[in-house]
């Protein structure tokens, strides 16, 4: 690592390459303009542009319609990322591993269900994504185990082996897949914090991004469990809220058995998530008066009557964390910002090409649907 | 005894009264059971009507909830969280008894999951996922009511027309065909009781002539 305060000439060049290829992504005008058209003619429309031709050609053989465009963009997303690693340099490629191993936790939860449900080879590795460090290659591997105990075994080059391997003699009970999978996710942010604390520019800023992160999931995923029919025990939520954000997980213990609107609301009050949930309103409602506490007092509204949050509303939360991202990209030009400013806005660009065929497919109106594209 | 071997004697004419009023009885039965039926007919149909539709509203929620799911996490990850599902949900069978029709009773097992049922990791999907489930959930329910709904209008209309053919018979034919046959039994004892009667008037007559002649 070069000395504090000098940025090296690779991580200049490699963020700058970020910059520029964040240009290439689709603009709003884009977007408007796919909405209009159906989906042979979206399919068209990809198929013209350079980044997309190559894979919508490749699978058209295999698929068509919404599939087609949606295996089309996944794949093109699994490409952009592994590029995207193999350009950053140094601590960049570190963190940015670190930071996709998320797709790799998908696919290997995947092989591992399909291996032990007897799940059709074929079917699962047209789940796959291969989007994380975890290349094709091995995925391919693992899809031909007949066990998941030699799966397991496969992966131990793996950054979140060691979680797995706790659980390898009771691998194939029942619910223990949520289990290893929960304990992956929270491990993989972990890591990802320690990795972050280690100095590198930008980190503070990306810490500070990923604790939000790690709260909104958090508060969301509480939301889930208080709706559910039974009321869960401590043990639950502390197996399923992630440490390490700017929330404690006391806080959400306390949360979860209030059930008067004054106690909820002052204390989600003192949460950082109020703000941007207030802000994302404002924006999706277009109403300037929106404050703190009616925010507080609609995720009161979800809470008291056991429902879980409002789609709409958690799409308005992303597009305000992903505003904050890139001004924070902006204002640390050469750091990790620019790259998973990049890394985020390609996921959902693909994720905005997703819910239109996807949408439309299925035959929702346009302004439903554009309600979940993040722009 | 079969209706044609029946004699035009006294004993003759007991069994077919016999006969006459348990097929009476058995008609007014069958009747009663056939109105009781159609009452009960009327109002699983109504339900049955009403299940349906509410079936068809669970459907186009359900539809709308996944193709949401589909566009927030892709059908990739619905099928992820799909594939997860380690008790499949099914329903056992029994019956129940109505007017004497066994009516299929079906009770759903394992179609209502928990979060930590229902096989996937919170962490690894969205609420998204749990209204998608959720959505699905109730329509497997209503589609087990509707089918025991209907099932039960289909097994109930089967023996309505039964009871409807046994009812039509009893009153179109056994019934008739009896009073028939009491009718000619009685005629004909009529007619051999008269003819008796006057065998013994004139047995009495030639009798009163030779008790003269001497």
């Amino acid at each position: 690592m070069p000395p504090l305060g000098v940025t090296s000439p690779s991580c200049i060049y490699a963020c700058t390459r970020f910059r520029v290829r964040r240009t290439t992504l689709l603009p709003r005008e884009e977007y408007l303009r796919i909405m209009r058209m159906s989906i042979p003619g979206v399919i068209g429309y990809l198929s013209r542009q350079e980044e997309y031709r190559e894979d919508i050609l490749d699978l058209a053989h295999d698929f068509s319609g919404a599939q087609l465009i949606e295996e089309a963009v996944n794949r093109n997303l699994a490409q952009s990322f592994r590029h995207a690693m193999a350009t950053a340099p140094g601590d960049l490629h570190t963190l940015t591993g670190e930071y996709l191993n998320r797709w790799d936790i998908a696919n290997v939860m995947a092989i591992l269900r399909g291996t032990v449900h007897d799940i059709p080879r074929r079917q699962i590795r047209d789940l796959l994504v291969p989007a994380g460090e975890l290349d094709g290659t091995l995925l391919d591997r693992l899809l031909n185990f007949t066990n998941c105990g030699e799966a397991i075994e496969a992966l131990q080059g793996w950054r979140l082996y060691p979680v797995l391997a706790e659980y390898y003699r009771i691998c194939g009970e029942t619910g223990v897949f949520a289990r290893i999978e929960n304990e992956l996710y929270r491990q993989y942010y972990t890591d990802l914090l320690g990795l972050a604390a280690t100095g590198c520019s930008g980190c503070q800023e990306l810490i500070g991004y990923l604790r939000f992160e790690i709260d909104i999931t958090n508060m969301r995923n509480l939301l889930r469990l208080h709706c559910a029919e039974e009321a869960c025990d401590i043990a639950t939520i502390d197996r399923t809220m992630i440490p390490g954000g700017r929330i404690p997980v006391d806080l959400f213990r306390r949360l979860y058995g209030i059930e008067t609107e004054g106690e909820f609301v002052s204390a989600f009050l003192s949460t950082d998530i109020v703000p941007v949930l207030a802000q994302a309103v404002r924006e999706l409602r277009q109403d300037p008066d929106f404050s703190s506490t009616d925010a507080a007092e609609l995720v009161w509204q979800r809470w008291h009557r056991r429902r879980r949050p409002v789609h709409e509303v958690e799409m308005a939360v992303t597009r305000v964390r992903l505003h904050q991202l890139e001004a924070l990209s902006r204002r640390h030009p050469f750091s990790v910002l620019p790259v998973l400013a990049y890394l985020e806005r390609k996921k959902y660009e693909v994720a905005n090409l997703r819910a239109i065929a996807r949408g439309k497919a299925f035959g929702l109106l346009p302004e439903r649907i554009w309600q979940y594209i993040v722009l | 005894m079969p209706v044609d071997d029946i004699k035009p004697t006294r004993a003759g004419l007991l069994i077919v009264r016999r006969r006459q009023a348990l097929a009476e009885r058995v008609h007014r039965l069958l009747s009663m059971k056939l109105d009781g039926m159609m009452l009960e007919l009327v109002k699983l149909t109504e339900q049955a009507a009403l299940n349906r539709r509410e079936l068809e509203e669970k459907f186009a929620g359900a539809r709308e909830m996944v193709a949401v799911a589909a566009m927030m996490e892709g059908a990739t990850g619905v099928l992820l969280a799909a594939l997860s599902v380690e008790a499949y949900p099914s329903y056992a069978t029994g019956n129940r008894n109505t007017f004497g029709v066994r009516l299929p009773d079906l009770e759903p097992v394992m179609v209502r999951k928990t979060l930590d049922q229902r096989g996937y990791g919170i962490l690894g999907t969205s609420s998204v996922i749990d209204d998608a489930a959720d959505a699905y959930e109730e329509l497997l329910e209503a589609i087990i009511a509707t089918a025991e709904l209907e099932g039960g209008v289909k097994h109930l209309l089967d023996d309505i027309e039964k009871t409807r053919r046994r009812v039509n018979a009893l009153e179109l034919k056994i019934i008739p065909e009896l009073t028939e046959i009491r009718r000619f039994i009685e005629d004909q004892r009529d007619e051999m009781e008269r003819q008796e009667w006057t065998r013994l008037r004139r047995i009495k007559k030639i009798k009163a002539k030779r008790v003269g002649d001497r």
